[in-house]
């Protein structure tokens, strides 16, 4: 290598340094010592390296509990529910409102949860779910719909919940639709038109197949966020059964935190990542086959 | 039917699908700031009430004077602040090297940092939590801060960026005899702006909305209480039916000035958002 390479490679290593040096103590070692303390019968208390080796006994406990196998359904649920239902209908509402009047209004609407924490949001719909004094099932008491015991009925709670999550991710997604729908170029809609195609024709022919990589990466990302979730379903399933609304992320926190049975909730933790790695990979390869180029 | 009826009820649909979705999306508002004036027999009344009979301003004095909201604001703002400079800071610097400097090793060190990203948050609570306490920093924002200062999206964010800027104006530079530091400095951090300001906004909100890792930590140091997690103290410690309009109050409190910061700076925090999103630009 020239002195000149020899110099700027020694400059990027110092560029990266702090970077390197954060990953190797705050992801290197703890993924390690997570995956360590998984095979260990551990309280917390005393040091990791002096508690009883358990082998997989944390991950033959976890596979025969209702309530952790109940946390992982309520997670893959809630995640491909709340994501899926939710780009559907930020793509209509982006569509609709990009033709309309007001349009930055609309959005900027649309978007004021995002900038709102979630602890919040939990807090206000918590209100609103109320059985015999919310607003919602006042409302739909003027279209005749009895009440419903939204956040306490082990049937609805989760349901409730992923409303609100999508109420409370829409914003985000009509923003990021929005700007690609600005992008197709007007040319094609009009070519459309001449040869009287009608709106919904555009729709399905111009509009969606151009969206495609933007609706894709929508997707990934929105799992990736999906899958941890705690917020929402802690602040909001107090009052229902645990087992109908806990998500791994509260699971792992409750197992850890209140508990102290830190091996078994490593273990927890490491089971969900692997089916959250496996669904990734599946959705990152629907990413390269939508044509998208991606993270490289 | 003529086009021109068509149209209209085209328009007409148009417009019922928004108008019924932005009700859903100010109501939640709406009753929180319309129920922090009720009195308490009003909030939990049945049928609920839509407005107060007569606003009870002095709820708003009522919740600071038993809840300290300003200590909470102060550690937010704190704890957001310093993250979001710190992932400035480690983000320009190695999406500088990724984007433009050769080095034995920077393919593998980048890939590896983008599947940094797929790891979730959970698997790091429990390691963490025992380095906060082994360095000491359990007691401080230092514990809230920390485990937050580089972000992997922000290196890939900065370093698509940097990619863009041309690599003559580097090499001019250099043959003036600057060094790679004073590069990043004077040339790549004012080249890349948009992507600072973007980078810098969605990390504010995403740290300013963090509730998990900052509960855990104030569990043990109360005193460490950000707003979310001030939030949820409030709404269990005031739980009770005569109390309700002080969790109302505090509600407010803690959302109503960020979204007035959102409004007022639309442009940029929208821009900023849009431009996070796509990774380029």
């Amino acid at each position: 290598m020239s002195k000149v390479g020899r110099k700027r490679a020694r400059a990027g290593y110092g560029f990266i340094s702090p970077s390197l040096i954060f990953y190797s103590i705050f992801f290197i070692f703890p993924v390690v010592f997570s995956l360590i303390a998984s095979f260990k019968r551990w309280n917390g208390l005393i040091p990791l390296f002096s508690a009883a080796w358990v082998g997989l006994e944390n991950y033959k406990w976890l596979f025969g509990s209702d309530l952790f196998v109940s946390s992982v359904i309520n997670t893959v649920v809630y995640s491909v529910v709340t994501v899926v239902v939710g780009i559907f209908i930020s793509l209509i509402l982006a569509v609709l409102i990009n033709g309309s009047k007001l349009s930055g209004f609309w959005r900027l609407l649309f978007f004021l949860p995002t900038v709102t924490p979630a602890v919040a949001i939990g807090t206000i719909w918590g209100y609103l779910y109320r059985a015999n004094n919310g607003l919602i099932n006042q409302i739909l008491g003027w279209f005749g719909i009895k009440p419903i015991r939204w956040l306490t009925d082990p049937k609805t709670a989760l349901l409730s919940i992923m409303i609100t999550a999508i109420w409370a991710g829409i914003g985000m997604q009509i923003l990021i639709i929005t700007a690609s729908l600005q992008n197709i170029p007007q040319d094609y809609y009009d070519a459309a038109k001449i040869d009287g195609a009608g709106s919904f024709r555009i729709f399905w022919s111009i509009t969606l197949p151009l969206l495609r990589p933007i609706l894709l990466f929508l997707t990934a990302t929105g799992m990736i966020g999906a899958w941890q979730v705690f917020d929402l379903p802690y602040i909001m399933g107090t009052n229902a059964p645990a087992k109908s609304i806990m998500t791994v992320s509260w699971y792992v926190y409750e197992t850890a935190f209140q508990s102290l049975r830190m091996g078994r909730a490593s273990a927890g933790a490491f089971i969900l990542f692997c089916i959250i790695f496996v669904a990734n990979i599946l959705v990152l390869r629907a990413f390269k086959k939508g044509g998208i180029e991606g993270y490289e | 039917m003529n086009s021109k009826s068509k149209r209209f009820i085209k328009e007409f649909f148009r417009y019922l699908i928004i108008i019924f979705a932005a009700f859903w999306m100010v109501l939640p508002f709406f009753w929180m700031v319309s129920a922090s004036l009720m009195t308490p027999q009003e909030i939990t009344s049945i049928p609920p009430k839509w407005i107060p009979e007569k606003p009870q301003w002095h709820n708003y004095i009522d919740v600071l004077e038993r809840v300290p909201i300003g200590k909470y604001y102060l550690n937010s703002l704190l704890v957001a602040g310093t993250a979001t400079l710190g992932v400035i800071l480690t983000s320009s610097l190695a999406g500088y090297a990724f984007a433009k400097l050769n080095f034995p090793g920077k393919k593998p060190v980048f890939q590896f940092i983008l599947v940094t990203m797929m790891f979730p948050v959970f698997i790091f609570l429990i390691p963490n939590f025992f380095l906060m306490k082994t360095f000491g920093m359990l007691t401080n924002h230092l514990s809230l801060i920390v485990p937050f200062l580089v972000s992997g999206y922000g290196i890939f964010l900065l370093r698509q960026f940097i990619m863009s800027i041309p690599d003559e104006l580097l090499d001019s530079a250099r043959i003036d005899g600057a060094s790679e530091f004073k590069i990043y400095r004077s040339i790549i951090l004012p080249n890349i702006k948009p992507g600072l300001s973007a980078l810098a906004i969605t990390t504010f909100i995403g740290q300013w909305n963090n509730f998990l890792w900052p509960m855990i930590i104030s569990s043990f140091s109360p005193n460490l209480m950000t707003v979310p997690v001030g939030i949820q103290r409030l709404s269990l410690a005031f739980a009770s039916a005569e109390t309700q309009h002080l969790v109302l109050a505090g509600l407010v409190y803690q959302v109503v000035p960020m979204l007035i910061v959102f409004v007022y700076f639309q442009k940029n925090f929208i821009k900023g958002f849009v431009v996070s999103g796509f990774g380029n630009v």
